[in-house]
Parts: structure tokens; sequence; C-alpha cells
């Protein structure tokens, strides 16, 4: 080391020297081996960590935080650009999910428009031609249509004696 | 096509005991499909012994053998249809279904006891369907031997709402009332 000038006074003298022997002494210092000997592990185990989140007020760091400013920094569109969406709707179990909802059925309804018409037409005229051919049999008869019972007792409810004038079974133009 | 007042009539119905015309329907149907599917079968029995043999084949110059398969195939169509989900396909395209007399889900013992009897029924199909349709609960020979009853099972409540969404989309989101009378 060569000697410098000082400059200013003798009384930064023993400032100057204690940088140098400072700056000698981390230059012979070799750093990496010391932190290598280190054991951390042990070192967080002695680390009270409950202690120290419990001194933390979350709610004061929460309050503290700006999230509009930080959504604003999010690039939305970049984050949407690395999802992998085939990815996540292979992992779906669409199946299971239109089960649950109204979705499936529309779908199905939908879908099998011609076939569902032609069937909706079927069974309606059925109907009006059962209806005609009980009111008729319950006029040749001379039976009332509300002695007649309208189904099984496990799907169809007795019907109430003041309903019954009102709507008879199968009462209906064909 | 349906007219306004035709869908809304069948609103109440289901589950109700289904009339003799859709029933005959239905079973017409099914003795419909069970003769082409057996001519079907047996014009793949006659190409697959004359592939095999070289010699013409036909099943249907067997009588006792054609017949006993006929019956055989009926059968196991109606059995195995009626045991499975209530319905045949004939059923289900007229919106029908095989219960209990009570309305509970139909046996196996009873779908076979019902499918022997039906071979009666067709036998003495005139005065079995004049009883029919005297009889209050519209349940023939074969139902009443297996303790079943035939009920209309379509969702006429969908089926109203598919007739107004073709009609108009707008009238298919107003309110239903399942109490609205038909047109006359």
């Amino acid at each position: 080391m060569s000697p410098r000038r000082v400059p200013g006074g003798l009384d930064r003298l023993p400032q100057m020297i204690a940088e140098q022997v400072v700056n000698l002494v981390m230059e012979a210092i070799d750093i990496n081996a010391i932190v290598a000997k280190v054991d951390v592990d042990a070192l967080i185990q002695k680390v009270d960590v409950n202690g120290i989140i419990e001194r933390v007020d979350v709610n004061d760091v929460v309050q503290r935080v700006d999230v509009d400013d930080i959504l604003q920094r999010v690039d939305i569109n970049a984050l949407m650009a690395r999802v992998d969406v085939n990815a996540l709707v292979a992992n779906m179990d669409i199946d299971a999910l239109l089960e649950q909802t109204e979705l499936g059925s529309i779908i199905a309804r939908s879908t099998t428009g011609v076939f569902t018409e032609v069937l909706d037409v079927i069974r309606a005229q059925g109907v009006g031609l059962d209806g005609f051919v009980a009111r008729w049999t319950n006029r040749v008869l001379r039976r009332k249509p509300s002695s007649i019972p309208l189904g099984p007792p496990l799907l169809v409810a007795p019907r109430a004696p003041a309903a019954t004038a009102a709507t008879p079974a199968l009462e209906v133009g064909s | 096509m349906a007219t306004p007042s035709e869908l809304p009539v069948a609103e109440s119905l289901q589950g109700h005991y289904a009339g003799v015309v859709s029933r005959l329907a239905a079973l017409a149907a099914d003795l419909g499909l069970i003769w082409g599917l057996y001519l079907l079968a047996a014009a793949a029995v006659n190409v697959a012994v004359q592939l095999i043999s070289g010699k013409t084949f036909d099943l249907t110059s067997h009588r006792a053998a054609s017949a006993g398969a006929l019956v055989l195939w009926g059968f196991v169509y109606f059995t195995y249809q009626w045991t499975l989900s209530g319905k045949t396909v004939g059923m289900a395209v007229l919106g029908l279904r095989v219960v209990q007399a009570d309305g509970s889900s139909v046996r196996g013992r009873q779908a076979v006891v019902r499918t022997l009897v039906l071979g009666i029924s067709l036998l003495f199909f005139i005065p079995v369907g004049i009883a029919m349709v005297i009889q209050r609960e519209r349940r023939a020979l074969h139902d009443l031997a297996a303790h079943t009853a035939v009920v209309y099972s379509w969702d006429a409540r969908a089926a109203r709402l598919r007739w107004l969404a073709r009609q108009d989309p707008a009238a298919s989101a107003a309110p239903l009332d399942a109490s609205t009378p038909p047109a006359a």
C-alpha cells in the first residue's frame, strides 16, 4: 500500500486508519467459506416464526397496499396468454357440470328439434283421440267422468270434489 | 303440425291412465318393429347359411322354426324393455309407460306375466280391446293379469315450451300456467 496524503487535520486520522484496517480485514476474510459453515436449518429452527407473525398487524399491512395500483401494473392480456385454456378445459368434467345445470336438457332439446317436434305432434294427436274415445265411451255408458280415476295413486293425487266438475278426466276437445 | 290448442291439452295428463288410441298405436309400432327386425335377422341368417353350406336357405320356409323364433324374439323384446324402463320403443314414441297398479316401477316377474298374457290378448284382440275401452282404468287383460297399468309419461310441459319456442321465442320466456284451459 502506498502512503496517502492526509487531507484535513489529525482529527480525521483515526477514522482513516479504521477504514484502512476494515478494508484489509474484509479482503482477508473468505465470506463464502464462513457462510458455508453456517447451519442455516438450525438457525431457522431457532427463529420463533409464530412469534414474529403474531407481532405483525396483517390488517395494517393490507391497508397500506394499493391494490388498484398493483392491478394497473398487471398486464392481464399477457397473463391470459400464458394460460393454457385447452389444458384447463381438458381437466374439467364437462358432463358432470352439465348434469348439474339445465344446460344439458336445453342443448338436448335444441339439437333434436325436428325429431321432438314430430314426437310432440304424434303424442298430442294421440292424447286428443284418447279423449275423444273416452268422452264417447262415457256418454254411451252414461258414466260420469268424475267417477273415473285419473291414474295410479302414487302418480296422481285423488281429485278434489270441487275440481272434478270443472276438469273431468280426458274431457278435452280433439 | 300442431295447433296452439293441441299441446296444452295434455299439460296435466302426465301419470294419468293412457287412452286406447295411444296404446293401440304404440302396440302397432312395436309389432311392426318386431316384424321388421325379425325379417332383417332372418335375411341375415339366410345369407349366412348360404355362405357356409353353399345351399339355398330360407328360414321362413321352416314354419315351426320361424314361428318359434318370432315368438321368442317378441317375448324378449317386450319383457326386456318393460323390465328395463317400463316402456318399449313404440311406447316411448307415444309417450307411454307401464307401471304397477299403484304407480310404482314394474318388476321383472310382472313384465314376464304381462308379455305372456299379451299373447292371449292379441289372440282375442277385439273383445279384449272393447273391454279395455269400457274398463274404468283402461287396463287390458294383460294389465289385470300382471297388476300393471299404462300411463302417459311424456313431459307435455316441456313439449309446450318447445312449441312456444318454435312459434315465438319471446313467448317461451313467459311464465307457464298449468291450469290454462285449452282453447276450444
